[in-house]
């Protein structure tokens, strides 16, 4: 379970500080994935930001007991003059994986199906082929919660296929906290849906409720 | 998962940093190894040229110039490169901080931990070396010898994790730490000794932390040596506490600054 209380979030510097996120709040339940929808700069990715503990709300809290992955997204995360096997290697470690370290290796191998550029530096990775060895990389960890920044968006109908698999196997284990513009990948992972409107978070048990009312914020 | 305490995550965090910025060094550029070591090399047999053509041999008391100079080049490697390797250090690893078990001041710490294990390494090869030609450096107090340079090093570390902040926040000053790196190697004894100075130079040279650290190193190497009146390794031992704990303290107030750079 993940609740969120009376969250505020605003970055300050040169380019002014309008809240991105006013009093936050919601819960989300164990188990239940949710899909997190809103226009370009409403405040997701810094959301998925403040869950993964990767930066801290200026006012309210988040109170979970759950493990959450860090976000696992198309940026940041990795070493681009360093081979997929050493990044893995280094995110294992740090999650400290060292005495599984082979079982983790062959697990990412095998669900990011790149191949030979498992050795290659990963500069010369696609964003396709970036996502599928992230993605993989957190699914060798058990956490409860999954956080994915547009991660899946970019896969194929492979990846797609074997993302949604892997969080049917883990029904009831782990959930996803995921963004993303594809409605299709959102609707064949997710159940509930949030909707960040104004620096507002209004909460959706059907992730098709949340999906429709931020088509009809669009459409007027 | 098995649940892990804060010092388990922070050794984790820091070995598996260790392993990537060494990987990193030695595989970054074609030299690789043998750069680290013929650097300091090329350096010592420059400054030797240098004082061989100028024709001024200037007597060091109780030391030969050679010995002498090996003993200060590397003490003040370790200080410079710990410190500007280091301070960089939050910058270049800013992907990682997706990471929460990471904080900025681990890739600074290990940083520096790395550039002291590699600068042990590359003195000791060149003391070894030193002596197979037949050069007199063998350390008669090597106790002393440690502490001087684990001091240089702790300096690098506080400086470094005091520096960090400043390049972080003000890209621009990394510029100017850099250049000031440079009139720095000439103030702390490092080739022109500090005994053949004036009077009124000394007494400022005397505030100057590094000098005192490496004059401490060759009173360790060399039993007959003398430097100047004052020299004290208690005052860089501790300022580089001090600097730690300064750095250390900017570093836990900035750090959610830090990482948004």
């Amino acid at each position: 379970m993940i609740d969120v209380r009376n969250l505020y979030k605003r970055y300050h510097g040169p380019f002014g500080g309008d809240w991105v996120l006013k009093d936050v709040n919601f819960v989300i339940p164990q188990g239940v994935s949710v899909g997190l929808i809103g226009r370009n700069g409403a405040g997701k990715s810094t959301l998925l930001k403040l869950l993964a503990r990767m930066d801290t709300p200026d006012k309210g809290e988040i109170i979970t007991n759950s493990k959450i992955s860090w976000p696992i997204g198309l940026k940041g995360g990795f070493q681009g003059s360093m081979t997929g096997r050493q990044n893995v290697k280094f995110v294992a470690r740090i999650h400290g994986g060292e005495d599984r370290m082979q079982q983790i290796i062959d697990y990412v191998e095998d669900f990011a199906e790149i191949g030979k550029a498992f050795d290659q530096p990963m500069k010369t990775y696609s964003s396709g082929m970036r996502s599928r060895l992230a993605f993989g990389l957190s699914l060798a960890f058990d956490f409860d919660v999954y956080i994915s920044d547009e991660a899946t968006a970019v896969g194929d109908t492979a990846f797609k296929k074997k993302a949604k698999k892997a969080f049917r196997d883990r029904i009831g284990k782990s959930s996803l906290i995921m963004v993303s513009h594809s409605v299709g990948i959102l609707q064949d992972l997710c159940q509930a849906g949030i909707w960040l409107h104004q620096g507002q978070a209004i909460w959706f048990d059907q992730l098709d409720d949340a999906i429709a009312a931020y088509n009809e914020s669009t459409n007027t | 998962m098995k649940e892990r305490s804060s010092l388990q995550v922070t050794l984790h965090v820091w070995y598996a940093l260790f392993m990537r910025e060494a990987m990193a060094r030695m595989s970054g550029d074609r030299f690789g190894w043998t750069w680290m070591l013929l650097e300091p090399v090329a350096h010592i047999m420059l400054m030797i040229a240098v004082r061989e053509f100028m024709g001024r041999i200037r007597f060091i008391p109780g030391a030969d110039f050679i010995p002498y100079l090996i003993v200060g080049l590397m003490g003040f490697f370790i200080f410079r490169d710990a410190a500007t390797r280091s301070m960089s250090a939050i910058n270049a690893n800013s992907g990682l901080f997706a990471y929460r078990q990471l904080h900025p001041v681990d890739t600074v710490i290990v940083r520096a931990a790395l550039e002291g294990v590699l600068k042990t390494i590359v003195f000791m090869l060149l003391v070894v070396g030193a002596v197979f030609i037949g050069l007199n450096i063998v350390p008669m107090d090597p106790l002393r010898v440690i502490i001087a340079w684990l001091t240089l090093w702790l300096l690098g570390l506080g400086f470094g994790l005091v520096f960090s902040i400043a390049v972080t926040l003000v890209q621009e000053s990394e510029k100017i730490i850099r250049m000031m790196m440079f009139p720095l190697y000439f103030l702390s004894g490092v080739i022109i000794p500090v005994q053949l100075m004036p009077h009124s130079v000394q007494q400022v040279l005397i505030y100057n932390p590094i000098l005192h650290a490496l004059e401490s190193m060759r009173y360790g190497f060399f039993p007959a040596y003398r430097s100047i009146h004052g020299i004290e390794l208690m005052y860089p031992m501790a300022l580089s506490l001090g600097m730690i704990l300064l750095g250390l303290m900017l570093q836990v107030r900035l750090k959610t600054k830090l990482m948004a750079q």
